[in-house]
């Protein structure tokens, strides 16, 4: 009887680790042009679609809203990724913060107290976050349940659950549209002129960035964090729980995604629409690209931001030209990270095949 | 006749920050054993990493057999015959033996039936002496029992050049007996060996040529029949003053019990039991040695006073604190410290930089790092134990095997206050450097009355550190002797019973 397996090894020497991000790119728009192309039929005019993402590269005003949206989910999920707990559940994480953000601005009282109302929506946002993470978070770290499907799954609990509320307790009650009321004006963060970007989400952006950076570098925790990632059984040893440096990484990593959240309610969107599955800006998973492309270097996590975030603008002036869809940023993002996967594991390692017989 | 097999022609390597190897120029005749010899950090991996294709030089020339080769891989070396047995086992824990070796092996391929491979496997392990079936899983395997593994790997690859990096030092004398038996059999029919040893002796006893390399360069090459120990030491070391052992051991032994361990049943990673009912107990100041060969549970016993194996039945109390089946941060806590056997897997993250392997220490650091304090401790270590870097920011898996042990043995004995916990604690260390630390041990314990259980496959090391000795065999402690009661002869019989 045989039986074939599939070995992965481990190369002695390593490709440079740039290989594969600037590979994914160059490789990942060619690939998804000429796919688009193909599959409309020749409708996708190439050129149109390139000069749109080199337009859209051009014009930071017009993505700092998903730019700085992005390098704060991105951060959060590189917390999780660094010790390798694999994070997928920042869609659900983003959307309990919101769930938190709009009851404090809608019924809580204070909403029309401007900054009582933003420091609670933050605080209160990033708390319910960080919960929603520690439910995957505790069978990860204690019983070794794999946090992929927990987290994944997570999201669409938390999608009904936002749709259930939404369409029951918290509907509008003016028209019935399947949406909550608008939070009051004095909640919003402060839009800065000819941007798409509001002053809080900025500042936050900076916070986070320097706070996450000062955490894996200055701290005992960001440390074992990093060590996680390598080699959990130095962790063990040295008299670090490991356990517990699961569980933390996963709920600083919700909590951080949730500080988009919060700034995705206050800042852009001011209410939630459902179904939540639908309307959702899917950041959470767009996320996990910036976070892969940046190779998990907190530095380099606002530039695949930003080339990301010029993608989805891209998307829409491709819509704008005619040319298709929005959504054929999609294909973009997709084959990108598709073609980033691929490469990065065989920077590391080449794979061989074993018959047994 | 001689006949050139292998010729470095003045080869230099550099690593930022490190000039690896100056202008190196060797030859290796058909037919020889030819030892490779210096201080940690000399260049000696290096060198073989070269001809094995992992590193390529940055000048100068290789030459196999009069011809000029440029060795861009390993895939490439082995074609040419040469295959290297590293300093740290590259063995792939899930799989067994077999599939290890059929994973490697060119000349299987995917048509080859296991079982013709585990027959070859098989036959080759016993030629060696070794009684691990083949399909045993790697990972259950000891950190000497994989590089055995590794050795008759490389022979079954068919290599005309054999190197092996430091990979006899820590057989068994039998199996090392019958591996240097094999040796002198293998080159007889035209091949040749590259031995890396740190025990001077037994290059000595095994080379045709030994060669000492000193800071990236060749010192010299000399014939074995011309050579003495002591030349060998001066080659290498230059002239370094060899601590002196003055310190008068048996006077600090204390009263007070600081490692009290009773009735203990642990099981090992087969579920069987490894730790048979072991009754041991080391006082303050004291220094106990464990004799016995691989296996015998001294790993597991070293595991369990850790809290990183389960005590079945028994107690283990540290200065008086029960600490069975405790959690482990709370046993470090104590002031225990730890080398455990294999150091690159369990006691260093070879990804992080000197520094941040310190700061990992709860000792060392709060938690807000100090950085500023992290690097005065590691500054201090690096001075005390020459440990050789470009800097304490570097990897360390970019260190040399001998230095990656200096920075684990520095920072754990200073770590230890109570009680130091070692398996093979020179493991590694060039004479002069395992001479140091064998020194530091006992000034420590005399000094701060520290107590040391530590386990050595290297008889001369249990008999040269210990107060006292206790052989371990199957799990049970065979036998306790005070140092100077006990005789070489009895300890052997003990563990080999
Ligand atoms: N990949 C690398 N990058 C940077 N420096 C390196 C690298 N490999 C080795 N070195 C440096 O080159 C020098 C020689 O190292 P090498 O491993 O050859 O020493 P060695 O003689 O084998 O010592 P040991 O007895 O400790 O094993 C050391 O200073 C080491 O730090
Ligand atoms: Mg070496």
């Amino acid at each position: 009887m045989a039986s074939i397996s599939l070995v992965v090894v481990k190369r002695v020497k390593p490709l440079p680790s740039w290989v594969a991000p600037l590979l994914s790119f160059t490789l990942g728009i060619a690939v998804a042009t000429v796919l688009l192309w193909i599959v409309t039929l020749g409708r996708t005019d190439p050129i149109v679609v390139l000069a749109s993402i080199g337009r859209a590269l051009a014009m930071p005003q017009l993505l700092l809203k998903n730019f700085a949206l992005l390098t704060i989910v991105g951060i959060g999920l590189l917390v999780s990724f660094k010790a390798s707990v694999f994070n997928i559940g920042g869609e659900g994480q983003f959307y309990f913060a919101i769930i938190a953000a709009t009851w404090i601005a809608l019924f809580s009282g204070v909403g029309a107290i401007a900054i009582i109302n933003k420091v609670l929506m933050l605080v209160v946002g990033v708390l319910l976050a960080g919960f929603w993470a520690l439910i995957a978070a505790l069978p990860r770290g204690f019983l070794g349940i794999d946090e992929v499907p927990v987290t994944l799954l997570m999201n669409y609990i938390a999608y009904y659950i936002v749709d259930y509320l939404v369409f029951n307790p918290w509907r509008e009650p003016k028209y019935k549209y399947p949406r909550t009321p608008t939070i009051p004006e004095e909640s919003w963060f402060i839009r800065i002129p000819g941007t798409t970007g509001t002053i809080e989400l900025i500042l936050l952006t900076v916070v986070v960035m320097a706070g996450i950076w000062y955490l894996m570098n200055n701290t005992r925790l960001g440390l074992a964090i990093n060590v996680m990632g390598s080699n959990p059984n130095v962790l063990r040893v040295v008299g670090i729980n490991p356990s517990l440096i699961v569980v933390s990484s996963l709920v600083i990593s919700g909590m951080i995604v949730g500080i988009a959240g919060v700034s995705y309610l206050a800042g852009e969107a001011h209410l939630i629409t459902i179904p939540a599955e639908a309307c959702t800006p899917m950041l959470g998973y767009t996320g996990i690209l910036v976070a892969w492309l940046s190779m998990l270097r907190i530095a380099y996590v606002p530039v695949a931001a930003y080339i990301v975030s010029a993608l989805i603008n891209a998307g829409i002036n491709i819509q704008i030209a005619g040319a298709g869809k929005a959504s054929v940023v999609d294909v973009f993002i997709g084959t990108i990270l598709l073609i980033y996967s691929i490469s990065v594991i065989f920077t590391e390692y080449s794979v061989k095949i074993i018959v047994k017989r | 006749m001689l006949v050139e097999h292998i010729v470095v022609k003045e080869v230099t390597k550099r690593f930022p920050g490190t000039l690896a190897l100056d202008k190196v120029s060797f030859t290796v005749y058909r037919g020889e054993i030819h030892a490779l010899l210096g201080e940690n950090g000399a260049g000696k991996s290096t060198l073989v990493k070269i001809l094995y294709g992992i590193y390529t030089p940055d000048e100068g020339e290789v030459y196999i057999n009069g011809k000029k080769l440029v060795i861009t891989s390993p895939r490439d070396a082995v074609a040419h015959g040469i295959v290297l047995v590293s300093q740290t086992p590259t063995l792939i824990n899930d799989l067994t033996i077999v599939e290890n070796i059929i994973l490697s092996l060119r000349h299987y391929n995917l048509f080859t039936r296991t079982r013709r491979v585990y027959s070859e496997v098989y036959s080759v392990l016993e030629s060696l002496g070794l009684g691990i079936d083949p399909n045993t899983e790697v990972y259950k395997l000891t950190y000497t029992q994989k590089q055995m593994i590794e050795i008759a790997r490389a022979l079954l690859l068919k290599a005309k050049v054999l190197l092996l990096d430091e990979a006899t030092s820590y057989l068994p004398l039998t199996e090392k007996k019958k591996l240097f038996d094999f040796l002198k059999k293998y080159v007889k029919k035209g091949n040749s060996v590259i031995l890396i040893t740190h025990k001077l002796p037994e290059a000595l006893e095994i080379s045709d040529r030994i060669t000492v390399l000193r800071k990236g360069k060749v010192v010299g090459t000399v014939e074995k029949k011309k050579a003495d120990i002591t030349v060998i030491r001066r080659m290498m070391f230059g002239d370094t003053e060899f601590a002196p052992e003055a310190i008068k051991q048996r006077e600090s032994i204390g009263n007070g019990v600081t490692l009290f361990i009773e009735n203990l049943w642990v099981k090992g990673e087969l579920g069987e039991y490894m730790v048979r009912n072991v009754t041991l107990s080391v006082r303050k100041g004291e220094i106990l040695g464990i004799a016995g060969i691989t296996g015998s549970g001294q790993i597991e016993l070293f595991e369990a006073i850790m809290g990183l194996r389960k005590v079945e039945r028994g107690i283990i109390k540290i200065d008086g604190v029960d600490t069975t089946n405790k959690d482990t941060g709370f046993i470090r806590s104590l002031g225990v410290g730890y080398i455990p056997d294999n150091p690159l897997e369990h006691g260093l993250s070879i990804d992080h930089t000197l520094a941040e392997n310190i700061a990992l220490c709860p000792k060392y650091s709060s938690f807000i790092i100090d950085w500023h304090a992290i690097r005065q401790d590691a500054d201090r270590l690096v001075r005390e134990y020459g440990i050789v870097t470009p800097s304490i920011n570097t990897p360390i898996k970019l260190l040399s095997g001998g230095n990656l042990m200096k920075m684990l043995i520095s920072r754990e004995l200073e770590y230890a206050t109570k009680l130091l916990v070692a398996y093979n604690p020179t493991r590694g260390l060039d004479e002069y450097t395992a001479n140091k630390v064998r020194r530091n041990i006992k000034e420590k314990k005399a000094k701060e009355g520290l107590s040391v259980i530590f386990a050595s496959e290297d008889l001369d090391e249990i008999f040269e550190l210990s107060d006292t000795i206790a052989v371990m065999n199957s799990g049970r402690i065979v036998g306790v002797f005070d140092k100077y009661r006990a005789t070489r002869d009895r300890v052997e019989e003990l563990m080999v019973m």
